[in-house]
């Protein structure tokens, strides 16, 4: 069952057309990593899909509702804010900077938005940010400063706050790459988890291994479109595109 | 005697406490609020507010305080609004510090990671939920330094006024020092003054640490 569905969307940065026409579902329960060399527009297509960019062209829908929709002369026209807020609450983000509140708890972090902006009372948000704390693996750190927590664990907590929103959908844009090399696994492995409760993810990564083991499918990006996309053998192990076995040539030899 | 006449000008100079003090006080209640929507108005997606907001912090930055204090005061009545001298010295100071305050805050405000708008945004807060729980609160920990720098020079604006007939702290002293031809009321007076700016640099430094609990 579908539960995102973008159609040719194509965005623009001033004269550099950074999506060309991406087509892409999503269906529920299914993990998809997003690869690509960088500047392929892999970021800018899941920041396309949560709309923190606007589209120029093409169509979106969530869990079959329209987010912005395709007039009839190819340009995307935005459902209401009310309606698009409405949708937006089915998406969760975690982001390669983490982009947690610095001068906020990780508690006050993650019970936040579930208090303000979906109504929960203090003692139901608690509830959820600590059993979300304990999935994370962090639940002593309730109380912490973001600044006092390493890059693995402050990654952990915004992905502990994403989840608190209850979302349909993650999107995780390169949310290991700010990281450590020996900080990468704690958060691999929590994205794992997701994986293996069923969460809908859509993952941009250069962390191949964890591409190939967790995804049930891998998209290859290069230059603004989708070159190419599979299961995780049919692209790391059986691909035919020389632009797919280039780069991963340059990955597996760097 | 030597001790005495210290007294007595200290007592003279005492009574200048009330203008200072309160057009001090006043000064900053009526122009930190102010500053602040300022900024936000400065910074807003609207093109008029924007247009506003740029001529005002021109026009109140590009102008010497002692000039505006004037206008207030001799130049309004000509358009119908009389004032008395304390309330137009309070009026021009909380304008022209407002304007200093209100780029202080506009730099604060500018200076916070985009990331946290996002992260904001995709929580789903709006962008008034954005700016008054995120990036106010983290932008009054940025500013501090300049603010605290503004305030001290507040301190020492508010001698000003004696332009416009009020009995300051300084104004007092200068009337004792020409009628005793002894200049101990100024000394007195400079004392006053550094005394205020040390319990002002000692409030900024506890307010710092204060925030000091994160860092970004």
């Amino acid at each position: 069952m579908s539960i995102l569905k973008a159609h040719n969307i194509s965005k623009k940065f001033k004269n550099l057309e950074v999506l060309k026409g991406i087509d892409l579902e999503v269906n529920k329960g299914e993990v998809i990593a997003i690869i690509g060399p960088s500047g392929s527009g892999k970021s800018t297509l899941l920041r396309c899909l949560i709309r923190l960019e606007t589209i120029d062209r093409g169509s979106i829908e969530i869990d079959g509702q329209p987010m912005v929709t395709e007039a009839s002369d190819g340009h995307s026209v935005y459902a209401s804010e009310q309606n698009i807020r409405v949708l937006r609450k089915k998406m969760g983000m975690v982001f390669q900077n983490f982009n947690l509140f610095p001068h906020k708890s990780v508690l006050e972090n993650i019970i936040e938005a579930p208090i303000i902006v979906n109504g929960l009372s203090r003692e139901e948000a608690e509830a959820i940010a600590d059993q979300l704390l304990q999935k994370v693996g962090l639940a002593e750190k309730r109380h912490s400063y973001p600044c006092e927590l390493s890059g693995g664990q402050q990654q952990r907590v915004a992905i502990a706050r994403a989840l608190a929103m209850n979302p349909d959908i993650m999107l995780f844009d390169e949310p290991t790459s700010a990281l450590d090399p020996e900080l990468t696994g704690e958060v691999l492995r929590v994205i794992k988890n997701l994986a293996e409760e069923h969460m809908t993810m859509l993952v941009v990564t250069h962390e191949m291994g964890f591409a190939k083991e967790v995804a049930n499918r891998v998209i290859f990006m290069d230059n603004g479109v989708i070159i190419e996309e599979g299961t995780p053998e049919q692209i790391f192990d059986r691909t035919q595109h020389p632009r797919t076995k280039a780069f991963l040539g340059q990955i597996l030899r760097s | 005697m030597e001790l005495d006449y210290i007294l007595n000008s200290s007592i003279a100079i005492l009574k200048g406490f009330k203008v200072t003090y309160g057009l001090f006080f006043s000064t900053l209640i009526f122009s930190l609020p102010l500053g602040l929507l300022v900024a936000l108005a400065r910074i807003s997606r609207y093109r008029i507010l924007q247009v506003v907001t740029g001529t005002y912090i021109w026009l109140l930055r590009g102008t010497p305080l002692l000039l505006q204090v004037f206008f207030v005061y001799f130049g309004l009545p000509a358009l119908g609004l009389t004032l008395n001298n304390m309330t137009a010295a309070i009026l021009a100071f909380a304008l022209n510090y407002a304007a200093y305050f209100a780029e202080i805050f506009r730099s604060g405000i500018q200076s916070i990671n985009k990331g946290q708008y996002e992260s904001a945004d995709v929580l789903g807060l709006t962008y008034a939920q954005t700016m008054r729980r995120k990036i106010i609160p983290q932008m009054v920990k940025r500013v501090l330094p300049p603010v605290s720098n503004e305030v001290i020079t507040l301190v020492k604006d508010t001698a000003l006024v004696f332009g416009i007939g009020l009995l300051d702290v300084l104004r007092t002293a200068q009337i004792i020092v020409t009628r005793d031809f002894d200049i101990t009321a100024f000394i007195i007076a400079a004392v006053f003054y550094l005394l205020n700016t040390a319990i002002l640099t000692f409030i900024f430094r506890k307010l710092e640490q204060r925030y000091s609990y994160y860092t970004t």
